[in-house]
């Protein structure tokens, strides 16, 4: 308490601010924490006056005073401090508003539709509890028995009965909102107000002299908000249409589904560009060069002509050689780009295409009834591209099997080699970038390679096939 | 000797029109699409077909399906499929009818037009001549099939320039060694992958094939 006495001391701020700059992503995950252990500290500090406590405090923004009422703003400011708290905690774009957001969920998903009269039932002790503590003869003395009170409190009784035959539901609701507000009262009590003679619970029904034990109230308390928060979800099912609940359920699964898209998009914005810049390169350096040594092999060959015959003829030749480099380098761009055969006969055949260029013994299994649209198919061309590539280069097999199928609404491909295994799915960039031009389809990769093999590489892509081609080949 | 151009892009059509016509071929028809290619290629039934496999309508493969179309009409009709680049794939569904008169080249081998008339009638005596590039990615992958590892290497060398198209005399050249000795390998190649006597060329496309299948 001697920390407290003196308030916040500028040790305290300073280190605040320090995390604030340096780590303000953690400060902004610890502040909702930090102002709700103010709350705290406001409540046990009042507590400290009403025991009789006599120094003078500076509790953030209010003094507190010693004597009957001093406590009372540390007290207000308390519950502003810890309102700002939970609000902190919970707001949308909290750190920890997704953990919070999920367990209110849960705890609301415990609540089965349709309310009985066991629940609205409820309200009968809750109305008892009530007209015993906040009801006339709590207002007017103790007059128990006398007949405006009984009168009072039958009538109270009355309409509860009332309620409860005639709207189940809001008898329930009732019996929840009071349940949780009692049982948080009796808590209250049990902490802060344990002034001799204060009545709380059933305990305290008949007046007896001696007033219950705090630890009975403390139990009562909790009693009355498991009650309550075991009640309470039951009853905001019931009044929410069940359409609002799968629209919040439905609303999270969105928000998740836009993070992934804003983050495949990017992805696929970075590789498309990286690619771009790819082909602008090999253009520039391979087919592109070769064209301007071209031009200039026929321009010295022209003016050689006449001079030197033979030398403008080697020159031809060379220009004639040099335009076939060109043509290759060009080839093996556009093979790298798409693939002619992917465009000229679909993803079967182009992965056919592939097993034949693969220098090892290949086992093929297709089983593709119609065509994949373009961009998939060739995301998935390059993944087993890929991956025969790394079978080839890594592994030392001998045999690699490629299985391409669709089924149950996914394309499903996967290359499983005979090799030496413990192959590193993180280390080469090359399945790394292959996963990511997946993952803009919602696509996955996964390859299992365990020491000594195989190496499985399997690729799933979620997509329609359209009708076949309408070709005999 | 008698051809029928399928080229859709004009530059090259006449080209080669004007190529062919100079090294004295017969141009009998230079058509841009696939249907008019079947169409004269079944029509006129020429000596060769020149076909890109890129043509209209749908502008994938349209070129390859014609001619092997046409071949199905009329079995054994020569054609030498012209491309931007080789699969073999392609290969293999051109030699599957185990017919011969089959050519498959990139359209860079025009360039050298000695080699590519060369080429053109060794296709239409019923040769078959595949290109260099297809040959170099064939022998990138392992002998597959039994028969193939029982070849020695030079049986090997001897094979793969067969599949270019090449005569015993071209091989020999290449190789340097006496024509002799190419006949030598190349019985030695039939006897291994059990091909009986019987036609040269026959012969040739099926240890060709063999290989392909490998």
């Amino acid at each position: 308490m001697a920390g407290g006495a003196h308030g916040l001391i500028p040790a305290e701020l300073s280190l605040a601010a320090l995390a604030i700059v340096f780590a303000p992503k953690l400060a902004a995950r610890l502040a909702p924490f930090g102002v709700l252990g103010l709350a705290v500290f406001g409540v046990h500090l009042a507590r400290q006056y009403r025991d009789g406590f006599t120094s003078q405090v500076q509790y953030l923004f209010v003094p507190a005073r010693p004597g009957a009422w001093g406590a009372w703003p540390v007290l207000a400011e308390a519950g502003v401090l810890f309102v700002v708290g939970l609000w902190l905690l919970v707001r949308p774009d909290a750190p920890d508003a997704g953990l919070v957001r999920a367990l209110a969920a849960r705890w609301l998903a415990t609540g089965r539709a349709g309310i009985s009269t066991v629940h609205a039932l409820l309200l009968i002790p809750v109305v008892v509890l009530s007209l015993q503590l906040l009801g006339p003869h709590a207002w007017f003395g103790h007059e128990v028995g006398g007949l405006d009170v009984v009168l009072f409190d039958l009538t109270v009784a009355a309409a509860a009965l009332v309620l409860i035959f005639r709207s189940r539901a809001w008898a329930a609701t009732l019996a929840a909102a009071g349940l949780l507000v009692l049982g948080a009262y009796g808590w209250l009590i049990a902490v802060f107000w344990p002034v001799p003679g204060f009545a709380y619970g059933f305990s305290d029904l008949h007046n007896s002299p001696m007033p219950a034990p705090l630890w009975a109230d403390a139990l009562e308390g909790s009693l009355l908000l498991a009650l309550g928060l075991w009640l309470a979800p039951r009853v905001m099912r019931h009044h929410l249409a069940p359409s609002d609940l799968e629209l919040a359920a439905r609303a999270q699964q969105l928000t998740k589904r836009v993070q992934t898209l804003t983050q495949t998009r990017h992805d696929a914005v970075d590789t498309a560009a990286a690619e771009l810049r790819r082909i602008e390169r090999d253009l520039h350096d391979g087919a592109q060069a070769r064209l301007v040594a071209l031009g200039m092999s026929l321009r010295a060959a022209e003016r050689m002509f006449a001079s030197n015959p033979e030398a403008a003829l080697a020159l031809v030749a060379e220009a004639r050689e040099t335009s076939s480099r060109a043509l290759t380098d060009l080839r093996d761009l556009v093979r790298g780009i798409y693939p002619p055969v992917l465009a000229d006969r679909g993803l079967a055949d182009a992965v056919r295409a592939l097993a034949l260029d693969t220098p090892l013994r290949t086992e093929l299994d297709v089983e593709l009834p119609g065509e994949v649209e373009m961009p998939v198919g060739a995301a998935v061309y390059f993944a087993v591209a890929e991956a025969l590539a790394n079978a080839v280069r890594h592994s030392g097999a001998r045999t690699v099997r490629i299985h391409l199928r669709h089924a149950a609404g996914t394309l499903q491909a996967q290359v499983t080699d005979d090799g030496a295994g413990g192959a590193d799915p993180v280390a080469g960039t090359g399945l790394a970038g292959v996963e990511r031009r997946l993952a803009t389809f919602d696509g996955i990769l996964a390859v299992s390679s365990p020491p000594g093999g195989p190496t499985i590489v399997a690729i799933e892509v979620p997509c329609a096939l359209s009708s076949a081609k309408t070709s005999s080949c | 000797m008698r051809v029928v151009i399928g080229e859709d892009l004009f530059l090259l059509r006449e080209g080669l029109v004007k190529l062919l016509s100079a090294h004295g071929f017969d141009i009998v028809a230079a058509v841009a699409t696939a249907p008019e290619l079947l169409a004269a290629l079944v029509g006129e039934q020429p000596d060769v077909g020149i076909v890109d496999v890129r043509l209209p309508p749908t502008h994938t493969d349209d070129g390859l399906r014609a001619a092997l179309q046409a071949r199905a009409q009329v079995p054994g009709l020569p054609v030498l499929v012209l491309s931007q680049y080789v699969e073999q794939l392609y290969a293999r569904e051109l030699l599957a009818d185990q017919a011969g008169g089959v050519g498959y080249l990139l359209k860079d081998r025009v360039f050298n037009d000695e080699a590519f008339t060369g080429a053109i009638r060794t296709v239409a005596a019923g040769g078959t001549v595949l290109d260099p590039e297809v040959v170099r990615r064939l022998l990138g992958r392992h002998s597959r099939t039994e028969p193939l590892t029982r070849l020695t290497p030079r049986e090997h060398d001897v094979l793969a320039l067969m599949a270019e198209g090449r005569s015993n005399a071209a091989i020999a050249q290449r190789l340097f060694i006496t024509e002799k000795a190419v006949s030598k390998h190349a019985a030695g190649i039939f006897a291994k992958l059990d091909l009986a006597p019987s036609d040269d060329d026959n012969r040739r496309v099926l240890a060709v094939l063999a290989y392909l299948e490998s």
